[in-house]
């Protein structure tokens, strides 16, 4: 019987790597093309491991006049850490509020930050843009920042940690004399620092892989974000395919490294918020 | 007194994710629903905007395009939403028994849905071209006669992209159902084992009644999330002159910021708005209703 067991498993295991190897395939071609010479991508018979290597093609992607890799990386970094820095420090502060100070119309705004779970970004697409033409935000990176500060996920999410929090803890440390925002700063928000780390690769990411707000707010090449980047080489009339998978290949491989760092916080997030529903 | 202070702390707490709000949810949000009830070029400027009533909404139920949009989008939530959810189901039923290399096989599932949607349309897009890679193993492999024009037919456009949706779901799915999958109390998978219920049986009748909640929610978000698609459209379709595979976003998208026809493109988004929320609503109504606990 338990040798039966360990051969079930080991050929459930090398199914799964089949299957597996199938799902990361396109990737695979990817990096494959991005080191092949321009002539070589869709040669045939194919070759998975490139004939000569050509890391060249980084190095042009990477360093390019117009668009570079690195102008790119810079751009979508400064946004995305401000913009999942902000999210979650505001989120923070709204969650505790809700959570653990007393006011009026509590309730209502926080129904009303519900609500806007509803909304998705796309419906509010184009009075953003005008908003953002009157205010002079049109063509600079605030425009995809200032946004992105207001989470309604992180908030809920945030809010569920606090009340979970014993209330104990804060009226010990309301007869020292501490008021909301010692409590906060000092006791409560350092407890929540697992689902902060959680919301923080959630949001790392969402913000890393943004396409749409870039398109149509960032019309100068060198505001681009990486996935305007990618898009950039597609459009070039040189028809440089190698160079659109090395920079496909730049943009999706920190976020690839970022998972396996925190791959715990990232799965414990997902699934929390999926299996309570 | 003390009131009063707890009252001020509270609005001090909340002032910056209020504010952020405010301006750029809230406002656009109504902004929005205004501007669907006019006409309005933006390069006019704001002494343009003209009030024209419900005659844009008029206007979309005889659009061919705008309804071609709807359509797909609803092909394309059709398509991928099941398929994704049914894949992802058994993955994460094989992986959660005995497995080796658990990890790194979930690592590989999981890494189409964090990647950027851009890159990997732009792989597909190569690998569907006339003389990609797929058009290269169905000529070698399967001796096709002749290979199907992918990029240049607005039917077989589709394929691609639903692939890549399908593709990029079933990380995030595998990842729910594992966790719910555990949530699953050991003793039911015993009790089971008493009456017969072994292998397939024990699935049908225990698992999956008992993660019923996680794939309701799964089949509501996976179907908001395909109501939103456009990166994927946006990128297959570039430089082709294919445009019957638009979604409703692309089709926003394009009355707004290619035709400058804000009224008439918010007269569009506030449809999706609708049925994003319709989606939601029935997803409260179904949750008590179908979901057994």
């Amino acid at each position: 019987m338990k040798k039966r067991d360990i051969r079930i498993a080991i050929l459930k295991t090398v199914i799964l790597t089949l299957l597996a190897l199938l799902f990361v395939s396109p990737l695979l071609w990817m990096v494959s093309s991005s080191l092949k010479p321009a002539s070589e991508v869709f040669a045939t018979p194919f070759h998975l491991i490139p004939e000569t290597v050509k890391w060249s093609n980084y190095v042009t992607v990477w360093t390019d006049d117009t668009v570079s890799m690195i102008q790119a990386y810079f751009n979508t970094f400064k946004i995305v850490i401000i913009a999942t820095f902000g999210q979650i420090v505001i989120a923070s502060m709204a969650a505790y509020a809700f959570a653990k100070v007393d006011f009026r119309g509590k309730n209502i705004i926080f129904l009303l930050f519900l609500s806007s779970m509803m909304i998705p970004t796309q419906v509010t697409i184009i009075p953003r843009f005008m908003l953002f033409k009157t205010m002079n935000l049109y063509n600079t990176h605030w425009s995809i920042i200032l946004p992105t500060l207001f989470g309604a996920t992180s908030i809920f999410m945030l809010r569920q940690f606090y009340m979970g929090l014993p209330n104990d803890l804060m009226e010990a440390a309301k007869i020292d004399g501490a008021g909301h925002f010692r409590i906060f700063l000092q006791i409560m928000m350092p407890l929540t620092k697992s689902a902060m780390i959680t919301l923080v690769v959630l949001a790392f990411i969402a913000s890393w892989n943004e396409y749409l707000s870039p398109l149509i707010f960032l019309t100068k090449e060198k505001l681009f974000t990486v996935s305007q980047a990618i898009r950039w080489y597609l459009q070039d009339d040189l028809k440089r395919y190698e160079l659109v998978m090395a920079a496909s290949t730049s943009a999706i491989l920190p976020v690839v490294i970022l998972f396996i760092t925190c791959q715990k916080y990232f799965v414990e997030g997902i699934a929390t918020s999926g299996v309570k529903g | 007194m003390r009131k009063r202070k707890e009252n001020l702390t509270g609005y001090v707490f909340v002032a910056p994710a209020l504010i952020v709000f405010l301006v750029f949810v809230a406002f656009p949000f109504f902004f929005s629903l205004f501007l669907s009830l006019t006409e309005w070029n933006f390069l006019s400027g704001w002494g343009g905007i003209q009030w024209k009533g419900l005659e844009n909404f008029a206007k979309l139920a005889g659009d061919q395009n705008f309804r071609q949009a709807v359509v797909n989008t609803v092909i394309y939530t059709v398509a991928t939403v099941p398929i994704s959810i049914l894949i992802a189901l058994v993955l994460a039923y094989v992986l959660n028994g005995k497995v080796y290399l658990k990890k790194t096989l979930r690592l590989a599932f999981f890494i189409p849905y964090i990647s950027n949607m851009v890159a990997l349309a732009a792989v597909f897009k190569f690998m569907f071209r006339d003389d990609g890679i797929i058009n290269n193993v169905l000529l070698n492999v399967f001796h096709l006669q002749e290979v199907p024009r992918w990029l240049s037919n607005s039917e077989l456009n589709k394929i691609p992209i639903i692939l890549i949706l399908i593709w990029t779901a079933v990380g995030y799915e595998l990842i729910v159902y594992m966790a719910a999958l555990q949530n699953v109390p050991k003793e039911l998978y015993e009790a089971g084992k008493l009456d017969g219920a072994t292998g397939f049986k024990q699935f049908v009748h225990i698992t999956f009644p008992m993660i019923s909640p996680t794939t309701f929610y799964l089949v509501v978000v996976r179907m908001i999330a395909a109501f939103k698609v456009f990166s994927a459209i946006n990128i297959i379709t570039l430089g082709t002159a294919t445009r019957g595979n638009t979604s409703l976003v692309v089709e926003i998208y394009q009355d707004a910021f290619q035709s400058y026809k804000f009224g008439y493109a918010s007269a569009e988004a506030v449809v999706l708005f609708a049925i994003i929320l319709a989606i939601t609503l029935f997803n409260f109504w179904g949750q008590k209703k179908w979901v057994h606990y």
